[in-house]
């Protein structure tokens, strides 16, 4: 699996290089700067881009500026976010073209390295992997009106598990429930929200999304 | 020994006793009488006053009001003080207006001022002696009333106060022409008239005089500058006509004439020789010719000297008044730049010792701990304790996440990473986002404010929110962040409970303190039931170029 890495900070970058290799990842490219990286990841376009938010030359949001970018050339090129901090404002719009394959998480997950290499997989199979951190947020929110509030609390619940990339098994044992009952809440919840016509990943990400959006 | 405070000077009658003499040695006890004495003296100008208005009484008359005088000046010295100046000034009034009577139509001697002052036989100058004296007194004792009344922070005497400042140009007061000087100027004029306006036998001329001194005081108070051209006026016309008297006495003939022509009957019993020439005063002198010349001619050319000097101040008077005013809005900018500047400093300062705190005590600390345990994981690993070693390294890992994330609430308390990247608007967005009810936000700049403000005001807003989070109990909460007019303005609107008080709490305390620096302010409008409206203004231009937001 080809991966290119956006990343200023050399120390950073070469952990990240080594940390994915030793997972069987393949560097395609490792960048320190966004216009070097937006000719990889539109030049290579490899199976996911690895992006650290905050790049040169204006050490603002360069990095998610050229994601989103990348993502408008190249549409669906899987692209995870990492950063010191985790904005629902830039899970927004990492999300917006309801396209899939985005992540956006903290960049200290990466000590969990094999939850890390599988979040990565996630990302590039097309998933939706947004920082627990973003979710409390969510979760946080009072919902008074809008397709969400028609939720039952569990629902809320698998919603924000899904909103982390889990899959449907994963959230069946952080829950403590068989996974036909978390087969059967997903569904509850694509019917309330109107998701009922697409394909499976596709109706989680515009699931998430409308989280995202309450 | 206790120190003795301003407030003791003015309630001496409980305090000295229970405190200075109980608590103090004798050496506390007099240096307190000392400034007593300094800070109220004016009140023993009482019992001489006291005495010498009794003098016509005769013995013991006297004595006898002064002591009553002195017991109520050691009684009450503040109010006694208070009430000298005032004293003074009637009192001397008094004196003016019985020279006046004296001359014109009091035959008994009257006693002023230790002076037995009669008329003799014939009411003029040389033949009454004593009147002179009287003169002089009843100017003193209104010198001094005046006097008294200009000292700092005499009671009631703010208008002469004034008056003094203006003349000098002191005291953040223009240097003008005090109107208030109407009142002595329209004394001198009417003194003119004495016969016919103080001492007529008719009740309609001493309506005129009270009349002319009410229309001067409202000229004074409500037209400033028209009474200011009357005193310039009025003192110019005064030296002027005391210069051609001295050196004609025709001219005072003919105030006299004009007053015979009034048919007034005190004027038919007095002698035909005496009559014209006593019955026209100028400056308290009798306009009869003789050795009085020679003191209507100073009077007449000190008051044109004055006229004179204080002409030019009328025609700049617009000009002063809007400076002085200037000025007063400067030394008041200067005292709010001051004040709010240390605030600012203090706030930095505080702000940084928070930031070194909570450095020391959280992401500092746990490096440290991360590096003591990597350095026992070794020695494990050197004496072949792998699983010891590997305790040890995932307690270092822990360590070091929990010093990522205390660095990042850091930061994001230091300048949000938001507001940074993006600038106000976005940065307000967010923070709605992260809000637990809804957030409706309308804001729009055509670029960002200066990046001190756009903290100040983001971070007033973040605190608002916290409030009405906390407090308000709303569903849901409106932003509106606009540019309008050179004024940066947020509106932070809810639904809640309302009864919000600026005054109780810290937080709307603190938003006000940040604004302070940038001149901004903070205005709430909470009525028990609500809606709470809370405003923040700063005025600050868009200067830098807007962050774009796609």
């Amino acid at each position: 699996m080809r991966v290119v890495i956006g990343e200023d900070l050399f120390l950073l970058r070469d952990g990240l290089v080594r940390l994915l290799e030793a997972h069987g990842f393949e560097i395609a490219a490792a960048v320190g700067s966004a216009p070097e990286l937006l000719t990889a990841l539109t030049g290579l376009k490899p199976d996911v881009g690895i992006v650290d938010v905050r790049m040169p030359p204006s050490h603002t949001d360069d990095g998610l500026r050229v994601a989103i970018e990348a993502r408008r050339a190249v549409p669906g090129l899987p692209i995870l976010v990492l950063s010191q901090y985790v904005e629902q404002l830039y899970a927004r719009e990492l999300l917006a073209d309801q396209a899939g394959g985005v992540g956006y998480l903290l960049k200290d997950r990466v000590f969990s390295d094999a939850a890390f290499a599988s979040a990565v997989r996630d990302v590039a199979a097309g998933g939706t992997v947004l920082d627990p951190e973003v979710v409390s947020r969510l979760m946080a929110r009072r919902v008074r009106s809008g397709p969400l509030a028609a939720l039952t609390p569990r629902e809320r619940e698998v919603l924000a598990l899904m909103a982390e990339g889990r899959s449907n098994a994963a959230i069946a044992a952080r829950l403590f429930v068989t996974e036909k009952a978390v087969s059967k809440h997903a569904a509850g919840i694509f019917t309330r929200l109107g998701l009922s016509q697409s394909d499976d990943d596709n109706r989680r990400v515009l699931a998430v999304l409308a989280y995202l959006n309450s | 020994m206790r120190a003795v405070s301003d407030d003791d000077l003015f309630h001496p009658g409980d305090r000295v006793n229970k405190l200075g003499l109980t608590n103090s040695g004798t050496r506390s006890t007099s240096s307190r009488l000392l400034r007593l004495a300094r800070a109220n003296w004016p009140a023993l100008l009482l019992p001489l006053l006291a005495a010498d208005t009794a003098g016509i009484a005769g013995p013991p008359w006297p004595l006898l009001l002064a002591i009553l005088a002195l017991i109520l000046a050691l009684l009450a010295p503040r109010e006694a003080a208070t009430l000298a100046p005032f004293a003074l000034l009637a009192y001397g009034a008094y004196g003016f207006f019985l020279m006046h009577a004296l001359l014109i139509w009091e035959k008994q001697p009257v006693f002023y001022g230790l002076v037995h002052a009669s008329r003799g036989r014939y009411p003029t100058w040389q033949t009454s002696g004593p009147l002179g004296l009287v003169l002089t007194e009843s100017v003193v004792f209104m010198a001094v009333g005046v006097g008294l009344l200009a000292r700092p922070g005499a009671p009631g005497g703010r208008a002469v106060r004034r008056a003094l400042a203006q003349l000098r140009g002191t005291g953040g007061q223009p240097r003008t022409v005090p109107p208030l000087l109407l009142l002595p100027v329209l004394f001198l004029w009417e003194e003119l008239f004495s016969r016919t306006l103080w001492f007529g036998d008719q009740s309609w001329p001493r309506l005129v005089t009270v009349l002319i001194v009410a229309v001067g005081v409202a000229l004074v108070v409500w037209l400033p500058r028209a009474a200011a051209v009357l005193v310039v006026a009025g003192t110019v016309m005064l030296g002027l006509g005391g210069l051609l008297w001295s050196g004609n006495v025709q001219w005072s003939e003919m105030f006299g004439l004009w007053a015979q022509t009034r048919g007034d009957p005190h004027f038919a019993g007095m002698g035909a020789r005496v009559v014209p020439q006593s019955i026209v005063l100028y400056g308290g002198v009798p306009l009869d010719g003789g050795i009085t010349r020679l003191f209507t001619g100073l009077q007449g050319a000190v008051l044109l000297g004055i006229g004179l000097a204080l002409t030019p101040r009328l025609l700049t008077w617009g000009a002063d008044f809007e400076l002085a005013e200037r000025a007063r809005a400067l030394a008041q900018r200067v005292d709010g730049l001051t004040r709010t500047r240390s605030d600012a400093a203090e706030a930095a300062v505080a702000e940084l010792r928070r930031i070194e705190r909570d450095l020391h005590d959280g992401a500092q600390a746990r490096m440290v701990a991360v590096g003591m345990s990597l350095r026992a994981a070794e020695q494990r690993l050197i004496s072949a304790e792998p699983g010891a070693a590997l305790a040890l390294v995932v307690e270092a890992r822990e360590a070091s996440s929990r010093a990522i994330i205390e660095l990042r609430d850091l930061v994001r308390g230091i300048y949000p990473p938001v507001l940074a990247d993006r600038g106000l608007v976005e940065a307000v967005r967010n923070l709605a986002l992260d809000t637990v009810m809804d957030v409706e936000v309308s804001a729009d700049l055509p670029a960002e404010p200066p990046m001190p403000i756009a903290a100040a005001v983001y971070f007033a807003v973040a605190e608002i929110l916290t409030n009405v989070v906390q407090h308000a109990r709303a569903e849901t909460v409106q932003i509106s962040v606009r540019h309008v007019d050179g004024v940066l303005r947020a509106w932070i609107t809810d639904d809640g409970l309302g009864g919000a008080d600026p005054a109780r709490g810290t937080g709307l305390a603190g938003v006000e303190r940040r604004l302070a620096p940038f001149d901004g302010i903070l205005a709430v409008s909470s009525p028990a039931g609500g809606p709470t409206i809370v405003a923040i203004e700063v005025p600050c231009a868009l200067s830098s170029v807007k962050i774009s937001s796609s």
